[in-house]
């Protein structure tokens, strides 16, 4: 895990996920319930924060 | 407007990722040249991206969304006419000297190119502007903070800056690089969503055309007069003075961007650089300058229904500087709001970071360790240069409270760096292009350059600005006065540098190999693929750019 926080790509994907999970936590605690907004922009960040994370750069080290 | 939990727990993260960023770095620190120059070990996309975001701070992004409301769709000329060219240019001609040279800031090209005392003009110059830039960046969040989220001004300048500071002096550059990307990202994906929805409520780009003043939507068709359009130029003024002279100069020696160019890892990457960087930057009007022109369409009489206005200042008239806050505050509910705030916020710190890494490079290799204390221990460089990676945040945070005070500060530490920045390109063309200048010719050229721009201001009278020495002429923008500075201290830097070289001694040939174009090998791309050669890929870029200004004449 250390090993891939030295990754950037790594860095931001997870940023953008746990990001991606507060916007959907907001929207399924309900405290804002009716925002769509928060829902398509909380799965688009969700699904860019993965693939940062999981489609690294073969040997990128960085 | 007001934020709930989700909004600061989302800035929290935010503030967590920048720091933590800065402590996995700190662990790869283990010289002056990888705090200061990341010891030319940075992967082209990291460089790429740190390239733009470098140049993404606050004032381009609330500045742009204000000018295109202000201004419309001609704004997209300060990227598709006052970037774009520029960057292909540093690139293809000038990378090659940047980092052939093996100097480590662009005043130490200077320095062995010409002398001593044009590097010396050059660095303090720059190390000025760049630490009251950081203030002035400073300023404008903490006061964009107060005006929309009342938070409180001296508790902004101080968390603002002490979390830039704990992340630039533990990683130094490669950090700040590291952060920018981050932000880049963050601004870009924050702002996106706004922009599709509130182009959804403005009827999309064909409503938007029949809503608003033709001017307001074509770039070029109204540039034959300059009292046909909103800036108020004529598309020569234009050309010349921002598509050649502020633009060339600004991307192709401001060492703020040329220094993201400069840390990657090996020559071919470096040159690639600002172009990967000029296609993000191509698209970036979507982001900064479409919400203006949307924002000003929102409140056309046909959309008045939509609630949306642009906030009026207390003259009266519209405050176009707040017209991205108050479209996120119109468009964003709980959550994602607090996404575009933190996307503000990264913007700030972006260009503060990227003020403050440049400066400490610049003071430590070019003021410091050339003209103070030579011949250190490199131990002894890296701490210099993490102490003035902290006064250069200091001295920040007091240029932001002297700006508190005196608001026409910032009118004039703009006005000074205009004066600084116009004359530069022409000092770089000549030097990388004809080995006959001199460095009594760079060096009174630049002289010339800079009194012919405040002379040039003091005669000129724009929007009740300029004309101290006598208000002989007067231009209808603010924007035209700028262009027309910048060209004619050009124009003096130009002819002086010729003339005082050509009355001076030159440097000998050998010791300008790899420093001017007629006495340095060529890079040779043919045994690359060609969309990995600069040259086709920025001839790819030009087309398109080209393309752009006609599909929006």
């Amino acid at each position: 895990m250390l090993k891939k926080l030295n990754d950037l790509q790594f860095v931001i994907g997870l940023f953008f996920s746990v990001v991606s999970v507060i916007l959907l936590l907001n929207v399924l605690l309900g405290n804002h319930g009716d925002s769509n907004l928060n829902i398509y922009t909380g799965t688009c960040f969700l699904v860019f924060g993965l693939a940062m994370m999981l489609i690294r750069g073969k040997g990128n080290g960085q | 407007m007001s934020l709930h939990f989700a909004d600061y727990l989302i800035i929290l993260v935010y503030f967590i990722f920048v720091i933590g960023v800065g402590f996995l770095i700190k662990k790869k620190i283990k010289s002056s040249n990888d705090f200061l120059t990341s010891s030319r070990s940075i992967p082209l996309w990291i460089t790429s991206l740190a390239f733009i975001s470098a140049n993404l701070g606050a004032q381009e992004v609330i500045g742009m969304v204000a000018s295109g409301a202000k201004y419309g769709i001609m704004t997209v000329h300060f990227y598709w006419v006052g970037a774009i060219f520029a960057m292909v240019f540093l690139g293809v001609f000038m990378m090659p000297f940047y980092y052939g040279s093996r100097a480590r800031s662009v005043p130490e090209y200077l320095s062995l190119r010409f002398d001593e005392k044009t590097r010396g003009l050059n660095a303090i110059s720059f190390a000025v502007m760049t630490v009251f830039s950081s203030g002035i960046s400073l300023y404008a969040l903490a006061k964009l903070m107060e005006t929309i989220l009342h938070w409180d001004f001296d508790i902004s300048i101080w968390v603002s800056a002490g979390i830039v500071m704990v992340y630039t002096f533990l990683g130094g550059l490669t950090s700040a690089v590291y952060n920018e990307v981050l932000q880049f990202f963050l601004i870009v994906l924050g702002l996106s969503p706004l922009v599709i929805i509130a182009l959804q409520d403005a009827g999309g780009w064909d409503n938007i055309k029949a809503l608003l003043q033709p001017e307001m939507t074509h770039a070029w068709k109204y540039m034959g007069n300059a009292n046909d359009n909103p800036m108020g130029l004529h598309f020569m003024s234009l050309i010349f003075g921002l598509g050649f002279v502020m633009s060339f100069g600004y991307w192709c020696t401001d060492f703020l961007v040329v220094q993201r160019a400069m840390i990657a890892k090996n020559m071919g990457d470096a040159q690639r650089t600002p172009i990967i960087a000029a296609i993000p930057k191509m698209m970036m009007p979507l982001i900064v300058v479409l919400p203006g022109i949307i924002a000003i369409t929102l409140m056309q009489p046909a959309l008045l229904s939509k609630g949306y206005h642009i906030p009026t200042a207390a003259n009266g008239e519209l405050d176009y500087t707040m017209t991205l806050p108050s479209l996120i505050a119109h468009y964003y509910p709980t959550g994602i709001l607090g996404v575009g705030i933190t996307a503000l916020i990264a913007s700030f710190m972006s260009g503060m970071a990227g003020n403050v890494t440049a400066f400490n490079s610049v003071f430590t290799f070019d003021i410091y360790q050339s003209y103070f204390v030579k011949n250190k221990s490199d131990r002894h460089y890296l701490l210099v240069g993490k102490g003035v990676t902290v006064v250069g945040i200091l001295i920040s945070i007091v240029t932001a409270y002297i700006a508190k005070s005196f608001n026409n500060i910032n009118d004039f530490l703009q006005l000074v760096f205009g004066f600084v920045n116009g004359p530069l390109f022409a000092t770089f063309l000549l030097g990388m292009f004809w080995k006959r200048a001199t460095g009594h010719g760079a060096f009174w050229g630049l002289v010339a350059g800079t009194a012919a721009a405040a002379i040039t201001h003091g005669v000129t009278v724009a929007e009740g600005k300029g004309g101290w020495i006598a208000p002989l002429y007067t231009i209808k923008s603010g924007m035209g006065q700028a262009f027309i500075v910048a060209a004619i201290s050009w124009i003096f830097n130009f002819f002086t540098t010729i003339f005082v070289s050509l009355v001076t001694k030159p440097k000998p040939d050998e010791q300008l190999k790899g420093l001017v174009y007629s006495l340095t090998e060529k890079p040779k791309y043919h045994q690359q693929k060609w969309y990995l050669r600069v040259v086709p890929l920025g001839l790819l870029l030009l087309a398109i750019t080209i393309l752009l200004n006609f599909i929006f004449f």
